[in-house]
């Protein structure tokens, strides 16, 4: 299989859930996307947007209404639960272990259902072991481990089937800095160096970041976007500038500012002034010098808020929540 | 399909639980045992009762009907409440991500289950035997492939009520109640005419031939053979069909992840 082969293909899935009393939910409202091999697609989206439906329909353990999904070019429908062969996950808020069995001993059940067998593969089992400094706890039962290190098992349980796609549905919940950082390095590396296609869904904007060079938001089950994280992140780069003063508010500077540029807000507490503006063109720093220069203003600190994934996406979503409100 | 893997998977992770938690396979057969007990005591006291013929086969049937029902029910239960445990657990989507399909897994499940519960079972029934002094025939070459025969049935009623507990949270209660009524399947005579094609019950009485009149498998009446392996399989297939449309609504409402 070349590096651009398309692993998944999801077409126009829908999927409701009727509830008590004739009320329905559009969990997954006509979505579809597609996932090249090799790729770590970040799904992002506020609670109850569909993550989860989407990742548990394209697995086959919900049934969906409508809609068509293709893994490496064949039908998940058609082809199950044969095309499982292919995927592997951790899922959201489930145990995804034994509790009662050591981590050794899931790892060779999971796999195994996989046959992905220890006598051939022990030397990978053991590498994953490793990378998620899980050596000692090896021969522990589970349910005597730490939450993130049940975590980080449940990761190694899925990652060991050794299936060209994974999907890890919210793998950092439970995790602290170190371990989480841990997970991204080891996500990266097997996207790069086994070539695998991992979906990772995340409350965690930071891990989306860092692993991910695409994610699609979802919202109230639907895509509202799909791309590059950098240019999400581009698109809603603002020339945001705070501006301290060290003095009482310059007479005719409110007026000045609010003239030349929209939304700008200036806040005095007596002694420091605090000026706010959203800066448009290139150009604009030096207009809004001037107007500084022009009152005399003591300047005491220029800052520039950065743009990040996180702005980007509760933009996103806000916007969304507006469109859909004034429809 | 790699469904030898998947069997030894399986094996392995039963071997293993079964390891941990040996207490509780010793004392789940130690209490079978003191029901036993309790019930050939009762016999002994009404020793004149048994030799009317009033109650079929009196020892010998209670003995073989007891080491019958244990299989049955550890059958059952692995199947039945193994599901309710793992859909509670949340191990059960992960089952449902096999390749070769969860319905095999459950196969798997259910061999490996007779493999590792065999000899245990084996050792209760030679105390049983002891206890009362009634030595039964142990032809295992005929009684394995009886017993397999026998307890698919009891495998049908575990998979459609496995399956009736995935959308219907609270069957589990009658459960409970199914492993009595599987005593019924088990002392029911077999000239009540539609006693046949209840579970179990014919390949009770082809077991009692085995090990109380020493007949081997082959001298069994071929007829009764195949009514036994038919009706076996039928509510096997039942079951099996029930299972899948329950799977079927479960999917279609987002069941199987939640408990
Ligand atoms: N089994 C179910 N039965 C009924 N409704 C469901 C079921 N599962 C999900 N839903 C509904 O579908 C919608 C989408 O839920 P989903 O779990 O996919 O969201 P999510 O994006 O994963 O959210 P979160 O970030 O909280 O995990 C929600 O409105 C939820 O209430
Ligand atoms: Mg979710």
């Amino acid at each position: 299989m070349s590096k651009t082969a398309t692993a998944l293909d999801v077409t126009s899935l829908t999927k409701v859930f009727h509830e008590r009393g004739n009320k329905s939910v559009k969990a997954v409202d006509n979505v579809s996307f597609h996932v090249r091999q090799g790729e770590v697609l970040g799904l992002l989206g506020p609670n109850g947007a569909g993550k989860t439906t989407t990742i548990k329909c394209i697995l086959g353990l919900m049934r969906p209404n409508a809609g068509d999904i293709k893994v490496f070019g064949e039908s998940v429908e058609a082809h199950y639960p044969r095309i499982l062969k292919n995927m592997s996950a951790v899922l959201e808020g489930s145990r995804n272990l034994y509790w009662r069995l050591t981590v050794w001993e899931n790892i060779l059940f999971f796999a195994g259902l996989h046959g992905v067998t220890s006598r051939d593969n022990k030397a990978h089992f053991e590498h994953l072991v490793r990378l998620f400094s899980l050596e000692d706890k090896r021969d522990v039962e589970v349910r005597k481990l730490s939450q993130g290190m049940k975590q980080k098992t449940s990761v190694v349980c899925a990652l060991a089937r050794r299936t060209p796609l994974v999907f890890l549905d919210e793998p950092t919940l439970g995790l602290d800095v170190e371990t989480s950082l841990e997970l991204r390095a080891v996500l990266k590396q097997m996207a790069s160096e086994e070539n695998r296609t991992i979906i990772v869904s995340s409350h965690n904007m930071d891990v989306i970041q860092d692993v991910c060079k695409r994610v699609i938001i979802l919202s109230q089950g639907r895509i509202v976007a799909d791309d590059h994280v950098s240019d999400l992140v581009s698109l809603f780069e603002t020339k945001a500038y705070r501006i301290t003063l060290l003095e009482p508010v310059p007479e005719g500077l409110q007026e000045a500012l609010a003239s030349r540029f929209r939304g700008a807000t200036v806040t005095g507490d007596g002694t420091t002034t605090e000026v706010k503006v959203n800066l448009l063109e290139n150009d604009d720093i030096y207009v809004l010098m001037d107007i500084l220069r022009d009152r005399g203003a003591i300047i005491d600190e220029i800052s520039h808020e950065e743009t990040d994934l996180e702005k980007a996406f509760l933009e996103i979503v806000r916007r969304e929540r507006n469109n859909h409100e004034s429809r | 399909m790699n469904l030898g893997s998947v069997f030894v998977a399986v094996l392995q992770r039963d071997w293993a639980m079964m390891k941990r938690y040996i207490v509780n396979t010793v004392s789940s057969l130690v209490s079978i045992y003191i029901i036993f007990l309790l019930i050939f005591l009762g016999f002994k006291s009404l020793s004149g009762y048994a030799a009317t013929g009033a109650l079929e086969g009196t020892m010998e049937g209670t003995v073989i009907g007891f080491f019958v029902w244990t299989f049955t029910v550890m059958a059952f239960s692995d199947l039945a409440w193994n599901l309710v445990i793992e859909a509670q657990a949340g191990t059960l989507e992960q089952l449902y991500l096999t390749p070769s399909g969860f319905k095999w897994v459950s196969g798997c499940t259910l061999l490996s289950s007779l493999t590792l519960n065999f000899i245990p079972i084996v050792v209760l029934l030679v105390t049983m035997m002891a206890t009362t002094g009634q030595w039964l025939n142990l032809d295992f070459i005929s009684l394995i492939p009886l017993l397999l025969v026998t307890v698919l049935g009891a495998y049908g009623v575990g998979f459609a009520l496995g399956g009736l507990a995935l959308i219907f949270k609270r069957i589990q209660a009658i459960f409970q109640i199914f492993q009595f009524v599987f005593v019924g399947f088990l002392v029911i005579p077999q000239r009540v005419p539609w006693a046949k094609l209840l579970p179990l019950s014919m390949g009770n009485s082809l077991i009692y031939d085995v090990m109380v009149d020493g007949t081997r498998l082959w001298e069994l009446p071929i007829g009764s053979i195949l009514t036994a392996l038919i009706v076996g399989a039928a509510y096997l297939a039942i079951g099996v069909t029930i299972f899948s449309v329950c799977e079927n609504i479960a999917k279609e409402r987002g069941l199987l992840g939640h408990y």
